[in-house]
């Protein structure tokens, strides 16, 4: 078998077990789908969620909240893992800040942040930023941090300034540890996209999973929505793999 | 061994011990009972949310030996009102409490459950606004235009706007509706972000009387009447054991009697459970004497009788509001086990 096929054969045999597996569980013990639908019923329950539109408003407004959400908390967080890996007194100065949000629940913040910001796509996109920030401020910092001092060393005496360090060393070397982050940060912007949706919102996959539970009882319908969770969250991780595959093999 | 592999190997074990340990979790509660020594029979009560002094009947009945009495002994969990449906359903717990709007929505979606006895004669949601500013049933077309707040797009509070909506002939569209999901929507009201909210009639206007604003309520009943909350039981278990569930919830319904005597019982029962209700005594005293008001309805006591007529009336409004499709008949959700049900 050629090498490239290995791979995505894998992952759909995987994928198959997994539904095997799953069908075999529900047979097996006879549980009903109010409780654990069947694979094929889900997917019978997506396709007339996908033909009679009530699925697309709710997909693309978490799409925007992921996207946004984990485009600016990226950025925030590579920013401030920089400052925070190149400046002992930033790091003393804005750690306790930046622990502590991370060790307040998110699942709490949200309904405040939902009124300070008006309850709008802002306070949505602010809570999956917040989520997505400490693991990559973390992974920037220590990236930055493990710069080889001996190569700093070498570029200082070939003349290099504090730019070009930054771009030219330390920001390359630490990329395989960002993208760690971002890695992480890029599956957390999903789950802040539905907690933000559940402090307040009309529309989004996390509102969807409250109406087919508490609203409709219908759980079919909410394993649709879950998986649709689960593959945008594959997706994006997908996409931050291959960048770092594409950057990381460049350096 | 690759990656993927192990991944696919770790996954497949865990859900096939799912499997293997499945059946042991869903065995019939009546099954471990009857194998049981103990003279009274364990059964769980799933009640929402969290401990509440609304919940005082349980909770009395269970201290004060009623439940016992009729040969139970109660063990009260919270759940969401989802899964107090689905696991009474299932069989994984016996009663439960739930709104009939969605015991309406639920069996309509093939979930076996059935209410028994009413709880509330009255539907507990209200819209509610400042003094002055809420319609009364003679000039709901002056809806259109507000701007409303509720919890979300579904439960009991969701059906009773769409009920009041209905009756003023006007669409959710008609207003502006803001979402509250963690159910602070009193503050939105006192914020002005809002100019009326759905809220329970034995909650929220105490709330709002406490931040000194008078308020008016529009009640379901005025408009477009809805039955109330009750107790519900799985298919299953009615069918097997009539007699107990009519035991369980004539026990109940002799609390909620004792109660409505003298609501001083009931609050001291519910700061049994929870101390935290007994902080302000006050406050929890009127929100119990407020929601025996919703028990008892136009009479002086409640009955736990189903009112057919208010069910009939409910399930039109909602096939109308497309809420149900009418493919489960009446008579499959409702099964009266007290006097008059």
């Amino acid at each position: 078998m050629p090498g490239r096929w290995r791979r995505p054969l894998a992952s759909l045999a995987s994928l198959a077990a997994f539904l095997v597996a799953w069908k075999v569980v529900t047979v097996l013990t006879g549980t009903p789908d109010y409780i654990l639908p069947a694979p094929e019923v889900v997917v019978d329950r997506g396709v007339r969620a996908i033909s009679s539109g009530i699925l697309w408003p709710h997909l693309t407004a978490t799409l925007a909240e992921v996207v946004l959400g984990f485009g600016a908390g990226a950025l925030a967080a590579v920013a401030v893992g920089l400052a925070l890996g190149k400046s002992v007194v930033v790091e003393r100065a804005l750690s306790p800040y930046i622990v502590a949000a991370q060790a307040i629940p998110i699942l709490a913040l949200a309904p405040l942040l939902d009124i300070w910001f008006g309850g709008g796509l802002a306070a949505r996109v602010l809570v999956c930023a917040l989520i997505v920030f400490f693991p990559i401020a973390i992974a920037t910092m220590v990236g930055i941090r493990s710069t080889d001092p001996q190569l700093t060393e070498l570029l200082r005496s070939l003349g290099a300034t504090r730019g070009d360090l930054i771009s030219r060393l330390e920001i390359p070397s630490a990329l395989p540890v960002i993208f760690g982050g971002l890695r992480v940060g890029v599956t957390l912007a999903v789950v802040g996209a539905v907690v933000a949706e559940w402090a307040g919102a009309s529309t989004g996959l996390g509102v969807l999973i409250n109406i087919a539970n508490q609203g409709l009882f219908d759980t079919p319908l909410m394993f649709v929505a879950l998986v649709w969770l689960a593959a945008i969250g594959l997706v994006f991780h997908g996409l931050v793999v291959a960048a770092e595959r594409r950057l990381v093999a460049d350096r | 061994m690759t990656a993927p592999r192990r991944v696919s190997i770790l996954v497949l074990t865990g859900l096939l011990l799912a499997a293997c340990a499945a059946p042991s979790a869903t065995v019939h509660p009546s099954a471990s009972a009857t194998a049981s020594a103990a003279p009274l029979r364990a059964v769980r009560l799933l009640l929402g949310f969290q401990p509440d002094v609304q919940f005082s009947p349980f909770y009395l009945a269970q201290q004060a030996g009623y439940y016992a009495d009729a040969g139970f002994k109660v063990t009260i969990e919270y759940k969401s009102d989802a899964d107090v449906v689905r696991l009474v359903a299932d069989g994984q717990a016996e009663f439960g409490v739930a709104d009939a709007t969605d015991v309406m929505i639920s069996r309509t979606s093939g979930i076996p459950i059935k209410y028994v006895s009413t709880l509330y004669d009255l539907f507990p949601v209200a819209l509610i606004g400042p003094k002055g500013d809420v319609p009364g049933p003679t000039n709901l077309a002056s809806l259109a235009g507000k701007r409303i707040g509720t919890p979300g797009t579904y439960g009991s509070s969701w059906h009773a706007l769409l009920a009041i909506l209905d009756a003023a002939g006007l669409k959710e569209t008609d207003v502006k509706i803001r979402e509250y999901p963690t159910f602070n929507q009193v503050d939105g009201l006192l914020n002005g972000d809002v100019d009326l909210i759905t809220g329970f009639r034995n909650n929220e206007p105490l709330q709002l009387a406490a931040h000194g604003m008078a308020v008016d309520m529009l009640t379901v009943e005025d408009v477009a009447p809805l039955p109330g909350p009750g107790m519900i039981v799985g298919d299953q278990l009615l069918a097997a054991e009539p007699g107990s569930v009519a035991a369980f919830a004539a026990a109940t319904l002799r609390a909620q009697t004792a109660i409505t005597a003298n609501p001083q019982i009931g609050l001291d029962a519910a700061i049994a459970v929870e101390p935290t209700i007994g902080a302000d005594r006050a406050t929890a005293l009127a929100v119990l004497r407020a929601t025996i008001d919703l028990w008892r309805g136009s009479g002086s006591a409640p009955t736990g009788a189903i009112d057919q007529g208010v069910w009939e009336k409910g399930y039109a409004t909602m096939r109308r509001l497309g809420l149900i499709d009418g493919s489960v008949p009446l008579a499959e959700m409702i099964r009266g086990v007290l006097t008059g049900g």
